[in-house]
């Protein structure tokens, strides 16, 4: 059967495998709450864990640019709901508009004005193999520190709009201007940049 | 007067060297004023010391040999661990040599404002002469044996600076670099030799060493071992056998420096110091006796090449060197005094000698003596005054040579009558060549027309200084006498007051006085039998040993043998490190090292792919490498 | 029960995922893309160390805001220079630029 013109293979094929291990993996979790195993919060956290390792392989994996940066939103949203479990509501709408907003459509754009869409379907370099494994040894590495640490803490109290604007314009006003200002630079610099010269534009 | 000015005795020279060097194009006449008013005050200084010297003697202040009258630290590391004072030792010797040193440096700067008028680095010149009476005279007021190395190498800079001063001409060069490198053989034993006695004894201090010789610290083998390096630096200073080589081309220097530094004072270094250790030397009387032959070897030697060099100031350089070998016959003897007294008028007439042939130079433009002549007339005060000193140096009574001279036989006489007829017939000797000088430059038919017509006495400015001299010629040896030092606050005389560890009472023997007079008559005789009038004799005497003559002319070919001992050995030996620096350590070592470094670079380089991924991916390695470092370490 | 933990073997794994995107990935696009996700795995970690151990301050929020603040501005910036590099190359890999060859 012809595959309609907007469906590639990639996209099947990444629709499938999805399907194929996140809906057992959706289906285990829910089961494992349902029994009382784990409670609701956990299942949330499952979820949402799996979520993000989706959107996160996805967005270093595929072959298209477009999805890759549509998998990193996915990603970003899914950590927008950690940062609710972990009682941070603020720094969950931030992402969401920071990330979801700004960044992906920003993205979005670089790719289109680049016509890196366009570009043969070779995105990963030839170091790709030594690269796999530097970045094994650092996962391991860092998931064995993280796991042989242990912490005996829970959280306590949610952190409010309130208390996160008291602290930022008290504490951290010269930090948050500088901030301000960084991205002001940005906006700036990446303006100048990017603009085309003048006798450029006169020649078009 | 106080003692404490020896200090500022070495200040005012050192402080106008410093001006001169640093001022002398911008100064009037290039500052020759100042040179000549400071070493005024240097010699009034000296003269007010020696007074004073003379009226402490008996207080002892001074008591036994000498004091140490002004002093700062020098050198101080680890707190006393190793303590150099510079200090200004006052003694009979030391004063002797100031009086000498202060008296011909007036006299030759005087002298030189009028004889180096009009050169192109004129005020330099007197600032040279500035470093070396600063020199000289730390070199003489040193109370340790580093101070005095460090003024003798700041003689002889100033020797090379002089000598070299017409660097233009390259026989000056050459002549700078020979007086240099020559001395330097010579002060690297006096070096080995201070360090060998510093080694035992523990100090550089002269009259520590002295008295630490004299309880008998030292072995007697190595001691006489140090004495004979110390003596080598006496060698090349003093010019003695066989480093006498470079003394006669030095003449290449203006002639006021000759008078200066080549008759009166730095070549008198070497008879300073021997006369300083003379204790030391009694004990190990091996390391006299060489003292005594080589003084002796060099007396015969220089005064048999005296006899036939053409060049005027040549002769009287020869001349020089043999009467130091006179002077170091006298310490080989033991006879502190008597050598001193030899250097005292020796610095006199000999400096008169120089500067009345700077005269003739001058006058002349020519110093060959086969192209001068019949001078008398047209220089009187210059040929009268070269007289004198010319009787000075022959040893007729009563010119001051002869004095000095009769004491140095007297004591050979003595104690070695070998040593006595060798020296008697070099005296024969000494004044044959004296008298062949004077003949040919001022008596006999002019042999250059052309110089001999604009030749002319050059004013009181230059024939002050040679009359100056020539009076002291005439009466500095009469400081022998019981009556000139009794009046001069010696009573007894002044040679048997000063020198106390050696007292040697002058007796004035007539007999043996005629003798040498008769001695020195002959020879004068002699020197006229053979260049009297067209010097006819004296060619026939030169057809009659070609050979002979050849051999003198030739300086016992001393010089070639050193040549070829330079070109063959010398070069040779720097052949073979050349080669060996330029195969192995430079093309194996030095460019063997950067081609090896070349070498990996040329196959590293391709590590720099200039692709980001690949620098991201040798950083995260060694991310990952600390990480789990880290990881492992906690 | 939601340990401490799970937020931090959850940003580690999301840290390594990002190292390996920048590390294989051949344009400037996607390799920016992989350091967002590295942002957002250190986001993580802070949030979760504030939330545990630092209710009363909770100064690891505040440096998340930093991070996300940062992280756009450089998102932005790189990109105009993604762009620039584009017009003067016609292409976004990283590996074609290589003027700093031997």
């Amino acid at each position: 059967m012809p595959l309609p013109a907007q469906l590639d293979r990639a996209i099947v094929t990444g629709s499938l495998t999805a399907g194929a291990i996140g809906l057992p993996y959706i289906l285990v979790v829910s089961v494992l709450g349902i029994m009382g195993r784990i409670n609701g919060a956990e299942v949330v956290w499952w979820l949402l864990a799996g979520l993000i390792l989706v959107g996160a392989i996805g967005s270093v994996t595929s072959n298209n640019v477009v999805h890759a940066a549509l998998s990193l939103v996915v990603a970003a949203m899914g950590i927008a709901g950690m940062f609710v479990l972990l009682a941070s509501e603020f720094l969950a709408l931030v992402q969401v508009l920071v990330y979801g907003g700004g960044v992906a459509i920003l993205l979005l754009f670089a790719l289109m004005m680049t016509n890196a869409s366009d570009d043969p379907i070779v995105v990963d370099g030839s170091q790709k193999p030594f690269g796999f494994g530097v970045a094994l040894v650092m996962g391991v590495v860092l998931v064995s520190a993280m796991v042989g640490a242990s912490w005996n803490a829970t959280i306590t109290t949610v952190v409010s709009f309130r208390d996160i604007g008291t602290r930022l314009y008290r504490d951290y006003g010269v930090p948050f201007e500088v901030a301000s200002l960084v991205l002001l630079v940005a906006l700036i610099g990446a303006i100048a940049i990017a603009r085309r010269d003048t006798e450029e534009s006169d020649a078009a | 007067m106080s003692m404490a000015m020896a200090g500022i005795l070495i200040a005012i020279p050192a402080s106008i060297f410093v001006l001169l060097a640093l001022t002398w194009k911008v100064l009037p006449r290039g500052g020759d004023f100042l040179v000549v008013l400071g070493f005024l005050a240097v010699w009034l200084l000296g003269l007010g010391i020696a007074a004073d010297f003379t009226k402490h003697f008996h207080d002892g202040v001074f008591a036994p040999n000498g004091a140490n009258v002004f002093s700062f630290d020098w050198i101080n590391i680890g707190d006393g661990l190793f303590h150099i004072q510079f200090s200004t030792w006052v003694d009979s010797i030391t004063v002797t040599m100031i009086v000498v040193v202060s008296t011909v440096a007036l006299m030759v700067a005087i002298y030189s404002t009028g004889y180096m008028h009009g050169e192109e680095r004129y005020g330099w010149y007197f600032a040279a002469l500035s470093l070396f009476v600063t020199a000289m005279l730390t070199l003489i007021l040193s109370g340790n044996l580093l101070q005095l190395y460090f003024a003798w190498e700041g003689v002889g800079l100033a020797s090379f600076l002089l000598i070299g001063f017409y660097w233009e001409r390259q026989s000056a060069a050459e002549a700078a670099k020979k007086a240099f490198i020559t001395t330097r053989i010579g002060d690297v034993g006096l070096l080995i030799g201070i360090v060998l006695l510093w080694r035992v004894a523990g100090t550089f201090d002269i009259q520590g060493i002295i008295h630490f010789a004299e309880e008998g610290g030292f072995d007697k083998t190595y001691l006489t071992v140090a004495m004979l390096f110390l003596f080598l630096g006496a060698v090349g200073k003093s010019a003695q056998f066989p480093l006498h080589v470079w003394l006669p081309d030095a003449m290449e220097g203006p002639t006021p420096v000759s008078a200066l530094i080549h008759a009166a004072t730095m070549v008198v270094a070497g008879v300073y110091l021997v006369a300083r250790m003379m204790p030391v030397f009694d004990v190990v009387p091996t390391a006299r006796e060489v003292v005594l032959y080589t003084g002796l070897i060099t007396a015969v030697m220089a005064a048999t090449m005296g006899l036939v060099s053409n060049d005027i100031k040549r002769v009287l350089a020869f001349s020089t060197v043999s009467q130091l070998g006179f002077m170091f016959v006298a310490l080989g003897m033991g006879a502190v005094g008597v050598a001193m007294f030899h250097l005292f008028t020796h610095a006199f007439f000999k400096a008169l000698l120089f500067l009345g042939s700077g005269s003739v130079i001058h006058a002349t433009h020519e110093q060959t003596v086969e192209h001068l002549g019949g001078l008398r007339k047209k220089l009187p005060i210059t040929t009268w005054t070269f007289v004198i000193g010319s009787l000075a140096l022959a040893g007729i009574i009563p010119f001051a040579g002869f004095w000095s001279k009769d004491e140095i036989l007297h004591t050979a006489a003595h104690s070695h009558p070998m040593v006595y007829v060798i020296l008697a017939g070099t005296a024969i000797l000494t004044a044959i060549y004296s008298t062949r000088v004077v003949l040919l430059t001022f008596w006999g038919e002019p042999k250059d027309h052309h110089a001999y017509e604009h030749a002319h006495e050059s004013g009181p400015i230059m024939a002050g200084p040679l009359v100056f001299l020539s009076l002291l010629a005439i009466s500095s040896g009469f400081v022998i006498f019981h009556s000139v030092g009794a009046a001069l606050g010696f009573p007894g005389g002044i040679l048997e007051t000063i020198f106390t560890e050696e007292p040697e009472v002058f007796h004035f023997d007539p007999v043996f006085a005629a003798t040498a007079v008769g001695m020195s008559l002959a020879g004068i005789g002699i020197g006229f039998a053979y260049w009297w009038g067209d010097a006819s004799r004296a060619v026939r005497a030169r057809a009659w040993a070609p050979e002979l003559h050849a051999l003198l002319v030739n300086r016992y070919y001393i010089d070639d043998l050193y040549q070829a001992i330079i070109d063959r050995v010398i070069l040779g030996l720097g052949n073979i490190v050349a080669t060996f620096e330029r195969h192995v350590v430079n093309e194996a070592g030095v460019d063997g090292g950067s081609q090896l470094i070349g070498w990996f670079g040329m196959r590293l380089k391709f590590l720099q792919t200039g692709r980001i991924p690949n620098y991201a991916l040798a950083m995260a390695v060694g991310v990952v490498v600390l990480a789990v470092m880290a990881f492992r370490s906690a | 029960m939601i340990s401490l933990t799970h937020y931090l073997v959850l940003s580690g794994v999301l840290f390594a995922l990002g190292f390996y995107g920048v590390l294989v990935r051949r344009s400037a696009i996607l390799i920016l893309i992989a350091v967002e996700l590295m942002l957002a795995a250190v986001s993580i970690n802070f949030v979760a160390f504030a939330s545990y151990l630092d209710a009363k301050l909770f100064t690891g929020v505040i440096f998340a805001i930093f991070v996300i603040t940062i992280a756009a501005a450089e998102v932005g910036l790189a990109l105009g220079i993604v762009l620039r590099i584009y017009r003067e190359r016609s292409t976004a890999n990283v590996d074609e630029a290589s003027t700093l060859k031997w």
